[in-house]
C-alpha cells in the first residue's frame, strides 16, 4: 500500500510540470554646483527601514565631455552646457511607473528636492563623473522613479535661462563661437534608470545615485549615425545655426531663434527639447512645454 | 515584490519543482562520466520591439530575479526577430531590459506562482491598434509569451 501511494505521488510530481507547460511555447535547457536658493530639500513619511544617501545627477554624456560630429559635419564643443533643474523628485512607485505607457507615479514615498540648482554639464575633463546636483538623506528602499523640472536660472552664470550652451562648431576650415541661450520651462517624468547598471537601490546606511540624463545628439544630430536614422531625420544639425551666425559669432536667444531661423527650423527645435531628458538610456514622458 | 497565486497554486509550483528535482536527479552515479540532462521548464519568451513595430534584433537583454535587481540572472542577445526566452524560477516582479545603441526600457513582468505571466498584467498601455493586436497574438499563441515595445530615437548609437 505505501509503495503504491509513492508510486503514485512520484508519477503525478514527474506529470506536473508536463501538465503545467502545455501551452508554454518554447521550453529551455539550463541554460554643487551653483545651488541658488536656500536648502528647502524635505522627505515624506518616516522612513522604516532606516535611511541611506540618495545622490542625484546630472550628465551630457559624452556629446557634452568630449564633443562630437553633428549630422551635417560640425565637430561642436562645449565649454559650458548650464542647466537649471528643480522641484527634483525621487519616487518608490508600485506598481513600477513606465514613462513609456504615461500618468503619474503611483508613489509608496517620495523624496523631494524642492530648491533651484543650476550645473555645467560640461565640467571636468573627457572622463568626468555625471555632475553632482544634490545628496539628500532618503528613506531605504527601491527609487523606480524620477522627475524633475526645468526652468530659467534665478541667477549665477546661465541667469535668466533654462539650458545655455556655449562652444564651438567647427566645419572645413571655419570655426564658429556659440552661445545659445534657451528658456523654456519643461518637465520630465520617468521610470526607472536604464543602463548599464541599476540606480536608485538605497539601503539603509548606504548611498545610491539617480541620474538625469540629457541627449544633445537629439539636437543637432550624430554624424556616426546614418543619415536616416531617427536621431538625425529629427535634429536641426548646425547649419541652420551656422547660417544665421554673425560672421564667426553666434549668439542668440530664444526669440532671435524664433526671429532667424525659419518656422520650419524654430518648430523642430521646439520639438526637441522635451526629449532631451532620460533617465540614462530610458525615456521620460515630457508633460510641460513653456516658452517663457 | 508581489507574490501572486493561491495557496494551490503555491502548492502546484512546489510540486512541480520537485518533478523537476526528481527528473534531474542522476540515473547512476559513473564516475569520470559525462552527463547531459534534459528538463523542462516553463519558459517566458519576450518579443521586443520598437515603437514602429521593428523587432530589436541583436539587443541586449538582462533579467533580474525578483529578490535581487542588482545583479542580472539571465544576460544575452534578443534574436534576429527581436525574441529572448528565459525561465522565471520564482514567483514575484521579474524586471526584463533591453537595451540597443543608447536606447531602451526596462519592464516589468508579474509572474505567478506556476510561472505564467500573471493575467492581470498589461502592457499595451499606449500602443497602436496594430501594437495592441501584436501583443494580443504573443499573448494567446504563447501563454506565456509577452511583447514589449521600446522608443526608436537614436538606435545606431551607444552613449556613454
Amino acid at each position: 500500500m505505501l509503495m503504491n501511494r509513492l508510486l503514485t505521488q512520484t508519477a503525478i510530481a514527474a506529470a506536473l510540470p508536463t501538465l503545467l507547460l502545455a501551452c508554454s511555447p518554447q521550453a529551455t535547457t539550463d541554460t554643487d554646483p551653483n545651488a541658488q536658493s536656500d536648502p528647502a530639500e524635505d522627505t515624506t513619511a518616516a522612513a522604516a527601514d532606516g535611511e541611506g544617501e540618495l545622490t542625484i545627477r546630472a550628465n551630457g554624456e559624452d556629446f557634452v565631455r568630449q564633443g562630437f560630429v553633428t549630422k551635417d559635419g560640425w565637430q561642436v564643443d562645449f565649454d559650458h552646457v548650464y542647466v537649471t533643474l528643480t522641484d527634483i523628485t525621487a519616487y518608490q512607485t508600485d506598481p513600477p511607473f513606465d514613462a513609456e505607457t504615461g500618468g503619474v507615479p503611483k508613489a509608496t514615498e517620495t523624496v523631494v528636492i524642492s530648491e533651484t540648482v543650476t550645473v555645467d554639464l560640461a565640467e571636468g575633463d573627457d572622463s568626468a563623473e555625471p555632475i553632482l546636483v544634490k545628496s539628500v538623506e532618503a528613506p531605504a528602499g527601491r527609487y523606480n522613479a524620477f522627475s524633475w523640472q526645468m526652468m530659467p536660472a534665478p541667477e549665477g552664470p546661465a541667469a535668466g535661462q533654462t539650458i545655455w550652451m556655449q562652444g564651438t562648431a567647427a566645419k572645413e576650415g571655419e570655426t564658429i563661437a556659440f552661445v545659445m541661450k534657451l528658456d523654456p520651462e519643461l518637465a520630465y517624468v520617468c521610470g526607472d534608470f536604464v543602463g548599464d547598471e541599476r540606480k536608485g537601490i538605497l539601503e539603509a546606511s548606504e548611498t545610491a545615485d539617480l541620474e538625469a540624463t540629457f541627449h544633445f545628439d537629439h539636437l543637432f544630430g550624430d554624424g556616426e549615425a546614418p543619415a536616416d536614422d531617427d536621431i538625425n531625420t529629427g535634429a536641426l544639425g548646425f547649419d541652420p545655426l551656422a547660417a544665421i551666425a554673425n560672421g564667426n559669432t553666434l549668439d542668440v536667444d530664444m526669440a532671435a531663434l524664433e526671429a532667424q531661423l525659419t518656422p520650419e527650423e524654430y518648430q523642430t527645435l521646439m520639438g526637441i527639447l522635451p526629449s532631451l531628458g532620460h533617465v540614462g538610456e530610458g525615456h521620460c514622458e515630457e508633460t510641460q512645454l513653456v516658452d517663457s | 515584490m508581489k507574490l501572486f497565486g493561491s495557496a494551490l497554486r503555491s502548492s502546484l509550483y512546489q510540486l512541480g519543482m520537485m518533478a523537476i528535482a526528481i527528473g534531474g536527479l542522476p540515473m547512476a552515479a559513473l564516475a569520470h562520466g559525462a552527463h547531459i540532462q534534459a528538463r523542462t521548464a516553463t519558459a517566458m519568451e519576450i518579443q521586443a520591439n520598437y515603437d514602429s513595430g521593428e523587432p530589436m534584433a541583436e539587443a541586449t537583454v538582462q533579467v533580474f530575479a525578483p529578490d535581487d535587481p542588482q545583479t542580472p540572472v539571465y544576460t544575452g542577445l534578443t534574436d534576429a526577430d527581436g525574441k529572448f526566452v528565459f525561465v522565471p524560477t520564482a514567483p514575484g516582479d521579474w524586471e526584463v531590459s533591453v537595451r540597443q545603441a543608447g536606447h531602451g526600457d526596462i519592464a516589468v513582468v508579474p509572474v505567478e506562482s506556476e510561472g505564467a505571466i500573471a493575467s492581470t498584467f498589461t502592457n499595451d498601455a499606449g500602443l497602436t491598434l496594430l501594437q495592441r493586436g501584436m501583443v494580443a497574438g504573443a499573448v494567446t499563441w504563447g501563454c506565456v509569451g509577452t511583447a514589449l515595445y521600446f522608443g526608436q530615437r537614436g538606435k545606431n548609437r551607444a552613449h556613454s
